[in-house]
Parts: structure tokens; C-alpha cells; sequence
């Protein structure tokens, strides 16, 4: 993984099946290419395998078949460094899963001394630096429970930019949250697409699918039935399950 | 809710009772002619009784002061002088043999009760440190998604909480600790250490599996391999919740370690039965020894407890 890619595609999915323990069948022949820079969301019903798909993409699914490349790494090839990969996706999830036992900053600074092995001083000063960026700045020493749920998502964000990601998966950041909290975290969301930041996003905010996307994809049942322009998926669909989707949302 | 007034007249009641039960044992206990010596059991705890200080060899007392008491040896050696005595038994120009008391001083010593809780105490430290090892590995082994690992750790904790300790305790010293030589205090160590640490793993498993799955993947996705996601994510939080079993673990654990007594180590329970071969007051004996196991574990759920309030700071 030492060879420099430079090439304009930062995940290739080709093919990938996954099959749960229990017979189900989450993902079923997925391909997808998603560009450098690209922001990419993803729409479909409960258990289209939206999650499935997006935890696939650093691992934390195992595929049953197919093949996943990140930035050129083959990931599931031999001599592939799971943990070295990871650094370099950032994951964001639903339930913030921000270590409790650690402050604001704590939590920010964990990985990077521990897994990339920087200096303490500077990790802390780039963990404050990333804080305020996402609007902390005077949160940097309490503990995750004295937030409120928008504010730990925001730090989960800057945790996982801690590791200077390539990449940054989403899935369903906002669902957990209340309404008046929605919109500071995708603020920070599309700042951080504006940053040119290659992200793929599940998500039912449709409104931050159409602002900020570059394209959508649709998923039903285990299989990628539509991807296209936010502008081609909510103005002009001609995909009937789709359509029924949408419908349903509004 | 009573009101605070009737609560107290529970309270006294209460208090009636166990004075009521108590009495009804004293009563009992004159029935069949018991005689009560508490003083007995004194000696027992501290001993005041006089040291004796002896010559070192055979010569002359030479000097008497209040605050020192010099031999003179006949061998022409260093004299020897005791110092701070508080009894003098020798005077002035007294003719002094190897051995013979010249001055004896009063001193408090730990009685052998005391030694005994001493090595309860020794005993439960060290083998809650192995048992905590032990449990800590036997644990992570539990929830590992190696099959041998999970078998091992299985067969571990399955043997050792099926059988009784005593028999446990009985096979390390006189089958394992014979052929491993092992001298009585390191078997009563290695049967207890194992023995807990059984229980611990039980505890570390569940520990761990309380632990929301999504700290795992959390950890694992900013990179961390699965030793150290474990050890800077799941295990912390999963010490914190684990602390209130594994402070019963160790009180059971001192509890437990009255059993050693039966391979001749003398901890507080072999301490006391020592102490009645040499008293016959029996029934203070047994009291005062169970008093001392109180003692010592209401102290340790108070340190417990105060541990648990430091590291509630994150809640
Ligand atoms: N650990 C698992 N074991 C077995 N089946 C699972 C597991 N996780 C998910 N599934 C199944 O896989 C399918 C896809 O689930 P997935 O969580 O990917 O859906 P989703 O699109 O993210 O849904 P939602 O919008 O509700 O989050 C569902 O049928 C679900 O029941
Ligand atoms: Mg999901």
C-alpha cells in the first residue's frame, strides 16, 4: 500500500454480496463507484441494506463475495492492513458511540495517540483546532454525557477527522436527534463537503440529499436499483419503486 | 411512607430484637453452665505480657542506671548494655549466665489472632491478583471468536465452580503441590487464586458484554487493532461497571480463604482454633474471630465505595 494512487476513483464496489449469519441476503450484487471529492447519499426503506452497505465499506461487515477498493487498496486482498485502512475512513454513526469515559478532547485525541502514533502536544492542539471548527471550542473538557445529542454527534464527526481521513461515511447521523438539533450537524456537513471531503452519507434528510449531493443512490431489498443527480432522482424519476418511495415520504 | 416519628419506633424495635436474640444466648449459653472470660481472649489479640531480655553470654552486671543496664562478658567481648528496659531483674555486681533474664521490658506485640488476620489479609491480596489475571484472561477467552479459546475458558470455569473449594484446596496441596513442591502457603494461593478467578472471568465476560457493541465498532473504525480498542475503550468502562461485583468477589474471597486453614496455614480461622486449645473460651474466641472477618471486610466495601465515587466523575 506504499505505491501512491492517484487515480480519480476513491471506492470502487464491485459485485459485493453479503449474506447475514441468519440466511438474510442484505446486499445483493452491489457495484458502485464513488469519485475523489464526490459527495454521495444514499435513500431507501428500513432494511434495503443502506447500514449494511456503508459498514461494508470499512470492514466493519465482512462480504461474503465481490470486491471492495479503497483509494487502490483491494481490501480484502492478502497483506492488506485492515487497521491501516480504517485510519483513513472515518465512520460517524447514528448513536454517536462516543467513549464515556473519556472528555470532548479525550475522545478527539484517543486515536491519534494510540493508533497514529503522534505526539501528545500536538495531538491535543489539533484536537482543539478541530473542535472549534465544528463549534466546540468551549467543550473541549467535559464529558460526552453533559451534551446535548447535536453537540456529541459534532464531536463524533471531529473524532473521526481526527485521523485525517480520505474518506468519511455517514449513517443516519441525524436520525437520533431532536429537530432543533438536525441542522447544526449538517451544517457541519456540508462545510466539510465544501472542503472537498469524499463522503457518502445514508440518510432520510432529503432536503440535504438535493443541496449537497452530487448523486444519489437508491437501495431496495439488497440490490442498487437507481443512482443519478439529486435533480434527475427528486424532479424527473422513472424508476417505479423510487417514485412509490418518495411518494411515501412526502 | 410512614412518618419520620413511627420510622424510629421501627428502628427501636429492631434494635429490640437483636438485643432480645442476644440476651436469649447469653441466657442459653448459662444454661449449660458457660462461664464468660473475655479477658482471655485479650492475650489473643495484644499481647502485653513482659519481654524477657537475656544475656548473650556469661559474665559480670557492672553498671544498674535508670536508663541502661551493662553486662560486663567474662569472654573480654564488647559489654553488652540494654537499653530502655522497664524492668530491671539483675542488680549491681550480680554473677550472670548465658541466657539468664537481666531486665525485661513491656511492650505491646500483636497477638496471634492479630498474625492470623494478618495472613487472612496477605493471602487474599495476593491470590485476588493472580484470580484477577487468571479472570481477566479466562474472560477475554469467553468472548473471543476462537473456538479454542472459548472450550479452554469454558472447561475452566465450568470445572472449577462445580466442584467445592475445600476438595480444590485439598487437591493443589496434597496432589499438584507435591509434585509441583510447593510449600503450604503458595498451594493455599494457587487454589484460591483459581478458584476466584473463576468467578472473575464471569464477571470480566459480563463485564465486557455489557459494553454497547457500537464502542467496538467505534474504536475499530478510527483504526485501533482489537488489544487496543479493548484496552483504551472496553476495558476501562467495563472496570467501572464491574467494580461492585469484584468487591463482593473479594470479600467473598476473604471469606473463602477461612477454608486454607485445614492445610495447617495459620490464618485468622486456624489462628482462633489455636487460640482455644490454649484459652478453652471457646464461644469468645469464635466471636471475636468472626468479629475480626467483619472488620475486615466493612472496611474493604467502604474503600469500594469510595473508589466507585471517584470514577463516577464521567456519568
Ligand atoms: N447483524 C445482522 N444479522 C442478521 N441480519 C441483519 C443484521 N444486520 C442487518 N440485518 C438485516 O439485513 C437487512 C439490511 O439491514 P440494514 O441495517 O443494512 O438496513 P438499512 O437500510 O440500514 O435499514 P434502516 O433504514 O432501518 O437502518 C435487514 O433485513 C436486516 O434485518
Ligand atoms: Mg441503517
Amino acid at each position: 500500500m506504499t505505491e501512491a494512487y492517484t487515480g480519480k476513483d476513491m471506492i470502487v464496489a464491485t459485485q459485493v454480496n453479503k449474506i447475514y449469519a441468519n440466511g438474510c441476503h442484505a446486499l445483493k450484487n452491489v457495484s458502485a463507484t464513488i469519485s475523489r471529492g464526490e459527495v454521495v447519499v444514499i435513500i431507501g426503506p428500513s432494511g434495503s441494506g443502506k447500514s449494511t452497505f456503508l459498514r461494508a465499506l470499512n470492514q466493519l461487515e465482512q462480504i461474503n463475495n465481490g470486491q471492495i477498493i479503497i483509494d487502490g487498496i483491494n481490501m480484502y486482498a492478502p497483506g492488506t492492513n485492515i487497521n491501516k485502512l480504517r485510519e483513513r475512513v472515518g465512520m460517524v454513526f447514528q448513536s454517536f458511540n462516543l467513549f464515556p469515559h473519556k472528555t470532548v478532547k479525550g475522545n478527539v485525541m484517543l486515536a491519534p495517540i494510540k493508533v497514529a502514533k503522534r505526539e501528545p502536544k500536538k495531538a491535543e492542539q489539533d484536537a482543539e483546532q478541530l473542535l472549534r471548527r465544528v463549534g466546540l471550542g468551549d467543550k473541549l473538557d467535559v464529558y460526552p454525557a453533559q451534551l446535548s445529542g447535536g453537540q456529541q454527534q459534532r464531536v463524533a464527526i471531529a473524532r473521526a477527522l481526527a485521523m485525517n481521513p480520505d474518506v468519511m461515511l455517514f449513517d443516519e447521523p441525524t436520525s437520533a436527534l431532536d429537530p432543533e438539533m438536525v441542522g447544526e450537524v449538517l451544517d457541519v456537513m456540508k462545510s466539510l463537503a465544501n472542503d472537498g471531503m469524499t463522503m457518502v452519507v445514508v440518510t432520510h434528510e432529503m432536503g440535504f440529499a438535493r443541496e449537497v449531493a452530487d448523486r444519489v443512490l437508491f437501495m431496495e431489498d439488497g440490490e442498487l436499483l437507481v443512482s443519478d443527480t439529486p435533480d434527475n432522482i427528486f424532479s424527473s424519476t422513472k424508476h417505479p419503486r423510487l417514485e412509490q418511495f418518495l411518494s411515501k415520504l412526502l | 411512607m410512614l412518618t419520620s416519628p413511627r420510622r424510629w419506633l421501627w428502628h427501636g424495635l429492631s434494635v429490640l430484637i437483636i438485643a432480645g436474640l442476644m440476651g436469649t444466648l447469653y441466657i442459653a449459653s448459662k444454661q449449660i453452665n458457660y462461664s464468660w472470660q473475655w479477658a482471655r481472649v485479650l492475650p489473643y489479640i495484644v499481647n502485653t505480657a513482659p519481654l524477657d531480655l537475656r544475656a548473650s553470654g556469661n559474665g559480670t552486671i557492672t553498671e544498674v542506671t535508670p536508663d541502661a543496664i551493662t553486662l560486663t562478658l567474662d569472654s573480654g567481648d564488647k559489654p553488652q548494655v540494654f537499653k530502655s528496659y522497664d524492668q530491671a531483674v539483675a542488680a549491681q555486681g550480680d554473677l550472670i549466665f548465658e541466657g539468664d533474664v537481666v531486665a525485661r521490658t513491656v511492650q505491646w506485640r500483636a497477638g496471634p489472632l492479630l498474625h492470623g488476620l494478618w495472613v487472612t489479609l496477605k493471602i487474599s491480596v495476593i491470590s485476588l491478583f493472580f484470580a484477577t489475571l487468571l479472570g481477566l484472561a479466562a474472560g477475554l477467552m469467553r468472548i473471543s471468536s476462537n473456538p479454542a479459546c472459548q472450550n479452554l475458558a469454558f472447561a475452566y470455569v465450568g470445572l472449577i465452580r462445580g466442584t467445592p473449594l475445600l476438595v480444590q484446596i485439598f487437591i493443589m496441596y496434597f496432589f499438584v503441590g507435591t509434585m509441583l513442591n510447593l510449600d503450604r502457603f503458595s498451594a493455599g494461593v494457587m487454589a484460591l487464586s483459581i478458584f476466584t478467578g473463576a468467578y472473575i472471568a464471569e464477571i470480566v465476560r459480563s463485564g465486557i458484554q455489557s459494553i454497547s457493541p457500537g464502542q467496538m465498532e467505534a474504536a475499530r473504525s478510527l483504526g485501533m487493532s482489537y488489544p487496543k480498542a479493548m484496552t483504551h475503550v472496553i476495558l476501562p468502562q467495563a472496570f467501572k461497571r464491574t467494580l461492585p461485583p469484584m468487591a463482593g468477589q473479594l470479600i467473598n474471597l476473604i471469606k473463602d480463604s477461612s477454608l486454607v486453614s485445614v492445610i495447617a496455614i495459620t490464618d485468622l480461622t486456624k489462628a482462633g482454633r489455636e487460640a482455644i486449645s490454649g484459652n478453652f473460651a471457646t464461644f469468645e474466641v469464635w466471636i471475636t474471630v468472626a468479629g475480626l472477618y467483619l472488620i475486615l471486610t466493612t472496611l474493604l466495601s467502604w474503600v469500594v465505595r469510595r473508589i466507585e465515587k471517584r470514577l463516577a466523575a464521567s456519568d
